[in-house]
């Protein structure tokens, strides 16, 4: 095949609808994902042993976007297993795979469809074995059929919780409960909100429906306030909240279980998009540092697209939405649909969209995450898995003049581990900041740095530019 | 005597605490620009290899980028070799007193020395004339055989037709250096300020009264210049010209390894690589003239990576976890600049580290801290005055 005009990553909804929808008006794309299959987080079941695991548990949605993709296979170039791990010079792409090593791409335009990944926020006791998130407890139960634990218990906030505790039951697993973080009140106020989302509110229903039936309790307005155990997880407590989440210590109760799956929402995975050199703004209802965006999707970078949960966190259906009008808008800066046919394909993707956006708000604000929880956090408690960095040392470099995340690193190892910051710092950067009363953003994102994730040093040797294909 | 230090790297907290041991009231600003040279650096104490070439991979002293070889060995002058084995020397007192002051422990590893690993003829020739030319001086040096070169460091390619050895050179945590030199100074009285960008320099009868920051002004009696690379910035607001220009350098880093997986710091002709305390090994490191871009090219690493597997095939399969670029302060003579100007009585630079600034650093503090107290000179100053330079024939590299 010859050199791509368009360079998609991420083969989730976003980037299976970017390359169906630009495709389809004859642009040439290459889409890369880290997966054996396309699919991405949500359809994450296309290879055999996730089919097998877990045959009820699976979305047709991703069976039809594969098919519609292998449909226009002669323009959609898919490689599996592949890692982009750095950028440079905003187009010249390093898509690495294992046993073949790196290949540099320089399209003509780009699309991030990055997905998201969860938030961990640091609590005593949350680095015991048995505490997982909730993302982690789904792939074991439902994509590899191993049971996660035997009590258990479903905490933190958001949609996901349901979704995962609901497939939890119906794989047979005794969960005991549902802790979520915001109030019940505030929780009655979706189906007013996203009544125009119909669909994904029958959805949600659903899963509530699940956990009735099986009499597991979910509990509003209650956060786990820490964990216990000798070698690995025994207890857990958890406490009231207000609606900052700050917990009512003297209400504390204990729960005896194996696993604790605890999550508080997602966030957009962009490091990629930094190298890029597209722009950043912290938004605390898109989940954090987010890439800034004009209406048609565009970066601050020329022709550098993104769409769907990697450019704000806002769930498969909007992503779908969003890597279409991506699509659309290459198609048309390229050449390959004039102006009047870019009109008439959007209005109604733009009126989806819209129809999608109160529930999406609603659940941004309702999921959002509070100073209470960020104050969990005890001098002895690791806030740095990776360098086991403790509170107390984060604290002492604060002290000593460690402002943001530079500084803190290199005074602390914090960060430096092979999540490369990806974990720890989110939830370490709200600390600072509240520690040091300041705004999120003096605190600072994390600079990010090639490879964008830990890769084998023969990927990186074995590289080859992709020059012979573009005198083609 | 108040004294203002601009510049947090290894040469502004040295400089201060050097002065703050010595009763002076040291005020530290830094503006943590991305980037600095410090928390960049290999952390490499090659006084030895560094001098005659033997760096970030084989040296190109006075030519942009490429080792050359054919060209042969181009060491620098001798005072250069015996500055950077004095500052050596400060690094088992200095562990110490950091110890006691901070309570940090710099990682200056003994006994790791700097092995240069030889490919071939060529190679070969490079490495005899190189001990030719130390053959008359009391460095420490060993020849290793192929064999030898196996034994002592089990991982090593077959590749390789042995090696020349610098016991002397080890290497140091240049993060946890710069740290405990600062800790220790606000130990002793030092005040850091970070975040503070110095944008303006006050005078008053050809002399400096203070600076202008962005959090303040701050008053001062003496003022030092250890802003690395953007010294010459700093300089130009007290209205003086210091050849200082950034040379970009790129670092590889692996994830932590088994402990003694290396024995030995490495040099070869494609690269530099040493692994540190907590296990990582670093591979670097690039040479470049590209401003104060603190970007990595993706393309820049992959020659880092062959080098580092010419080496050692086992790091073949060993995962890198990040790279990183950092800005060395540099010089036309790779000489640092230290100490007073004719035109300003109460300005010095403690500056210019160059690719050896942080081997440099406690001598080049001693020399400073020397001429603001005038104290005794620990070593031949003239060397690193400012005035070496007279405007016209600094060439900056392109
Ligand atoms: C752990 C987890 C579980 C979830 N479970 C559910 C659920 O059960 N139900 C539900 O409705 N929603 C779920 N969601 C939310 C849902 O997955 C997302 O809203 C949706 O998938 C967003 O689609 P996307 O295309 O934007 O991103 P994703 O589906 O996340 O796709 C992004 C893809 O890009 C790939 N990628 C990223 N960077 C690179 C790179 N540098 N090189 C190569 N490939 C790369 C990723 O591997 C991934 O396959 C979950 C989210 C997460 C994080
Ligand atoms: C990749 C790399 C590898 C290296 N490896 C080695 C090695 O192995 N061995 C060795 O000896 N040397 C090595 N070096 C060189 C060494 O790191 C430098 O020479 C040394 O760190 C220079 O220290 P510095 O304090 O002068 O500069 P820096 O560390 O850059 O510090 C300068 C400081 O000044 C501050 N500053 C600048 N302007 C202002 C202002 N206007 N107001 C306030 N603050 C300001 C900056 O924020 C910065 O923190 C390496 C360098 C690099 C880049």
């Amino acid at each position: 095949m010859s050199k791509p005009e368009l360079l998609i990553v991420g083969g989730g909804p976003a980037g299976m609808s970017a390359a169906i929808e630009a495709a389809s008006h004859g642009v040439r794309c290459c889409i890369v994902d880290e997966g054996r299959e396309l699919g991405g987080q949500i359809y994450r079941d296309a290879h055999a042993i996730e089919r097998e695991a877990s045959p009820d548990l699976i979305n047709p949605r991703g069976d039809e976007l594969r098919k519609q993709l292998a449909a226009l296979t002669n323009l959609i170039e898919v490689r599996s297993d592949s890692m982009i791990w750095g950028i440079s010079d905003g187009n010249k792409v390093a898509v690495g795979k294992e046993a073949s090593g790196t290949e540099f791409i320089t399209p003509a335009a780009m699309i991030m469809a990055t997905g998201a990944y969860e938030y961990i926020p640091p609590f005593p006791g949350w680095t015991l074995p048995g505490v997982m998130t909730p993302g982690s407890a789904q792939i074991l139960a439902k994509n590899l059929n191993v049971m996660p634990g035997n009590r258990i218990v479903v905490a933190g906030t958001g949609p996901l919780l349901y979704v995962v505790a609901s497939q939890l039951v119906q794989k047979g697993i005794n969960v005991v409960a549902v802790l979520e973080a915001t109030q019940r009140r505030d929780w009655l106020k979706v189906p007013f909100a996203g009544w125009q989302a119909w669909e994904l509110l029958k959805e949600g229903f659903g899963y509530l429906r699940v956990l009735r039936r099986a009499g597991v309790p979910v509990y509003y307005g209650r956060i786990v306030t820490h964990a216990e155990g000798d070698a690995e997880l025994s207890h857990i407590y958890h406490a009231p909240v207000d609606k900052n989440w700050f917990p009512d210590r003297d209400k504390e109760e204990c729960l005896e279980v194996d696993t604790l799956c605890i999550g508080y929402g997602l966030q957009s995975r962009n490091y990629l998009a930094q190298l890029a050199g597209c722009k950043i703004e912290f938004d605390e209802l898109g989940g954090g540092w987010v890439l800034q965006r004009d209406k048609r999707l565009r970066t601050s970078q020329p022709n550098i697209y993104a769409a769907g949960d990697g450019a704000g966190v806002a769930g498969s259906k909007i992503a779908e939405l969003e890597g279409r009008l991506a699509g659309l808008d290459v198609a048309a800066s390229l050449g390959h649909i004039d102006a009047e046919k870019l009109q008439q394909k959007n209005k109604p993707l733009q009126r989806e969209l819209e129809r999608f956006s109160s529930l999406k708000n609603t659940f941004a604000r309702l999921t959002r995450i509070r100073p209470g929880l960020t104050e969990l956090v005890d001098t002895d408690t690791i806030v740095c898995r990776c360098e086991e960095v403790r509170w107390k040392e984060a604290k002492e470099a604060i002290e000593h003049g460690g402002h943001d995340f530079r500084t803190l690193k290199v005074m602390t190892r914090l960060g430096m581990g092979m999540c490369q910051a990806r974990f720890c710092w989110p939830p370490m950067a709200r600390i600072v900041a509240q520690y040091k009363g300041c705004d999120i953003s003096e605190v600072g994102p994390v600079r990010p740095r090639p490879p964008i994730r830990p890769v084998r040093l023969d990927v990186i040797a074995e590289a080859q530019s992709n020059q012979t294909q573009e005198t083609e | 005597m108040n004294i203002v230090v601009v510049g947090g790297g290894v040469f502004g907290c040295l400089v201060s605490y050097v002065l703050a041991r010595r009763g002076c009231q040291v005020t530290l600003l830094d503006k943590d620009y991305p980037g600095s040279a410090t928390s960049a650096s290999a952390g490499g104490l090659w006084a030895v290899g560094e001098s005659i070439g033997l760096g970030c991979g084989v040296i190109f002293h006075g030519k942009e980028g490429k080792a050359n070889i054919d060209a042969g060995p181009q060491p620098l002058p001798r005072e250069f070799m015996e500055f950077l084995m004095e500052s050596n020397r400060y690094f088992p007192a200095l562990t110490q007193e950091f110890e006691r002051h901070s309570g940090i422990h710099i990682e200056a590893e003994k006994g790791t020395g700097l092995l240069y690993v030889i490919y071939n003829d060529k190679e070969q020739q490079y490495a005899s004339s190189l001990l030719d030319w130390l053959s008359n001086s009391d460095v420490d040096v060993e020849e290793w055989s192929s064999q030898q070169v196996c034994q002592r460091e089990p991982l090593m390619t077959a590749e390789q037709q042995g090696g020349v050895y610098f016991p002397g050179d080890n290497q140091v945590n240049p993060m946890l250096l710069a740290n405990a030199a600062r800790q220790s100074a606000t130990a002793l009285g030092a005040v850091f300020k970070n975040n503070t960008a110095v944008t303006g320099i006050r005078m008053n009868n050809g002399s400096v009264t203070g600076v202008d920051t962005t959090h303040g002004h701050f008053e001062c009696d003496v003022l030092v210049n250890a802003a690395g690379s953007w010294s010459g910035q700093l300089a130009k607001l007290a209205g003086l010209d210091l050849p200082i220009f950034p040379v970009r350098g790129q670092i590889l880093c692996t994830e932590a390894m088994r402990k003694q997986t290396l024995n030995f710091n490495l040099s070869t002709s494609d690269c530099y690589i040493l692994q540190k305390a907590h296990g990582e090994i670093l591979i670097g490191s690039t040479t470049e003239f590209c401003g104060y871009d603190v970007e990595v090219p993706v393309e820049n690493l992959v020659g880092l990576a062959n080098g580092a597997r010419r080496a050692l095939p086992m790091l073949s399969q060993s995962i890198v976890k990040r790279s990183w670029s950092g800005l060395r302060p540099g010089t036309p003579d790779e000489f640092p600049i230290l100490g007073p100007v004719t035109e300003i009585p109460n300005y010095f630079n403690a500056t210019g580290g160059f690719r050896t600034g942080i081997v440099g650093a406690p001598l080049s503090a001693e020399i400073v801290a020397a001429h603001i107290l005038g104290l005794e000179q620990p070593f031949d100053p003239e060397h690193f005055l400012a005035s070496r330079f007279t405007k016209g024939d600094i060439h900056l590299p392109q």
